[in-house]
């Protein structure tokens, strides 16, 4: 039997629909989003006194890192464990949409979001901390912010791959959120000996937060900022393939 | 294509969930301007059977085309020649309707010219709820959405799965003059429902599937003529003329499913 020749959209036109609406949703949906740059903005704000001790660039990498894994965990897993739930998914994929348009345009919203709210952060910091970096530190800290928050995507694609209740994605999300980051800034100050700050430098919080630091300072770039470029990469890849491999479409 | 070729053929498909074998051999094929239903208790292998049309499971065995191409291996066109309507509503709620409306015409390439979504919702009476959000549509008024939006592409089949549940009188019949417009217009429609009343009216022919199986393929008037003296028939039978419902019932037992 012969087929029928028909316009089938291009990849480009399906791909355009669903990042304009999701687009849209992640808009009509600001509140949440702004509320990822909460803890951020209180960071900036009640460390001003230490600011010096610490310097600029080393508290930014901290407020950036700190958002970017509540756009990983709770914005992004959460908004696609809950689509799943509604079974958006699943009307989408019966259209001529492949499950690669699907996927990146939502990937391309949430590193969108992460890339405006690293510029949020520096506009934050200059004003609140009167942290300033060279032009090169603000063009690399801004595209290191992209790459670093592909690590927490990839960790929210895991979870949202392991987990099929919408609910238990939102708890959990919220829990590893608070370990990362709790122990993750203690850790590193070596409150908690020098194994636990061994084990927080190259967890993904650490490994990022490092990342972001050396990509703030291009010039006081090392060895240590090159392993934790190597090792996001490689929670990139690992967290990506555990998602991919067990992502399911509908949560039944 | 051929012209007398089925829009939607469906060959020896199998589908097992571990060792359970959901869908057995099922073949059907259904041609232009034809109503086609698929009945099944609960559990009976046609949700199963569905999604492997859609393109949502893939079967272990079998093929299925829609209008000439392989689902499995020419998906995007497949679905591009497809119109689906699915049990539950799933659009985005934070999304209006007019948005909603844009977005799947963008997914099928269909350009909106202004004026064009206006139109659309003028037809199904939804002009003044272009601005709403989805979730915010009753459920009758979301059932209309989801049938604007399966027929967006003008497609050459259409799969309804389970259309009027939930649907005051009303809101049925209208579902149902649209439906007939589209099989006027010589496309093909394959509908599953648990209204034996509605298939018998709208059908015309019908399938009934049981433990993933085909038991029965026939017109309403068909069905009936055959299975009339079946003593399981007869036995369930509660008026003096046998109905659907009555060959439904005698053929897939009285026991609750699922």
């Amino acid at each position: 039997m012969e087929s029928i020749e028909l316009a089938t959209p291009t990849r480009l036109q399906v791909f355009r629909a669903l990042f304009k609406a999701d687009l849209r949703i992640q808009w009509r949906n600001r509140r949440a989003s702004l509320m990822t740059l909460l803890v951020p903005i209180i960071i900036l704000v009640s460390w001003s006194g230490i600011v010096a001790m610490l310097g600029g660039p080393s508290v930014m990498s901290s407020c950036i890192t700190i958002g970017l894994i509540a756009v990983g965990l709770m914005g992004y897993a959460n908004s696609t464990a809950r689509a799943r739930e509604k079974g958006i998914f699943q009307r989408l994929r019966v259209t001529p949409a492949g499950t690669f348009e699907i996927m990146a345009s939502r990937i391309a919203v949430q590193l969108l979001q992460m890339l405006v709210m690293a510029v949020v952060l520096f506009i934050a910091a200059y004003f609140i901390d009167h942290i300033t970096l060279s032009v090169g530190g603000y063009v690399l800290g801004t595209f290191a912010s992209m790459l670093c928050g592909a690590v927490f995507l990839a960790l929210g694609l895991a979870l949202v791959g392991l987990i099929s209740n919408a609910e238990t994605v939102n708890s959990i999300g919220r829990l590893v959120y608070i370990a990362l980051v709790v122990v993750g800034a203690i850790g590193e100050l070596g409150v908690l000996g020098s194994m636990a700050k061994n084990i927080v430098l190259w967890s993904p919080y650490g490994s990022v937060k490092v990342l972001l630091l050396a990509s703030m300072q291009p010039s006081a770039w090392d060895m240590t900022a090159t392993f934790a470029l190597l090792v996001s990469a490689a929670y990139c890849i690992v967290f990506a393939a555990i998602g991919i491999r067990w992502f399911k479409w509908s949560a039944e | 294509m051929e012209p007398n070729a089925p829009i939607l053929d469906v060959q020896d498909i199998d589908i097992f969930y571990g060792p359970q074998h959901a869908v057995d051999q099922v073949s059907f094929s259904i041609s232009r301007g034809e109503i086609f239903g698929l009945l099944g208790p609960n559990g009976a292998g046609k949700t199963s059977t569905l999604s492997a049309i859609e393109g949502l499971l893939t079967p272990d065995s079998g093929t299925v085309r829609i209008a000439g191409h392989d689902i499995r291996e020419n998906p995007a066109h497949a679905k591009a020649n497809m119109g689906v309507q699915l049990q539950s509503t799933s659009f985005h709620a934070d999304l209006t309707v007019r948005e909603i409306i844009r977005l799947y015409a963008g997914l099928y390439g269909v350009p909106t010219p202004p004026g064009m979504v206006e139109g659309l919702l003028k037809e199904i009476q939804l002009e003044d709820a272009r601005g709403k959000r989805y979730g915010q549509l009753s459920g009758g008024q979301q059932q209309r959405v989801s049938l604007v939006i399966a027929t967006i592409h003008d497609p050459e089949l259409l799969l309804l799965d389970e259309p009027t549940t939930g649907l005051d009188p009303q809101s049925r019949r209208q579902l149902w003059d649209r439906i007939e417009r589209i099989r006027k217009s010589g496309r093909a429609v394959l509908l599953t429902t648990h209204s034996m009343e509605e298939a018998e009216a709208v059908c015309d022919r019908i399938a009934i599937i049981d433990h993933g199986k085909i038991i029965a393929t026939d017109t309403p008037e068909g069905l009936i003529a055959t299975h009339a003296q079946d003593p399981r028939v007869k036995a369930v039978s509660r008026g003096p003329r046998v109905t659907l419902e009555d060959v439904f019932i005698g053929l897939t037992g009285s026991e609750l499913r699922g």
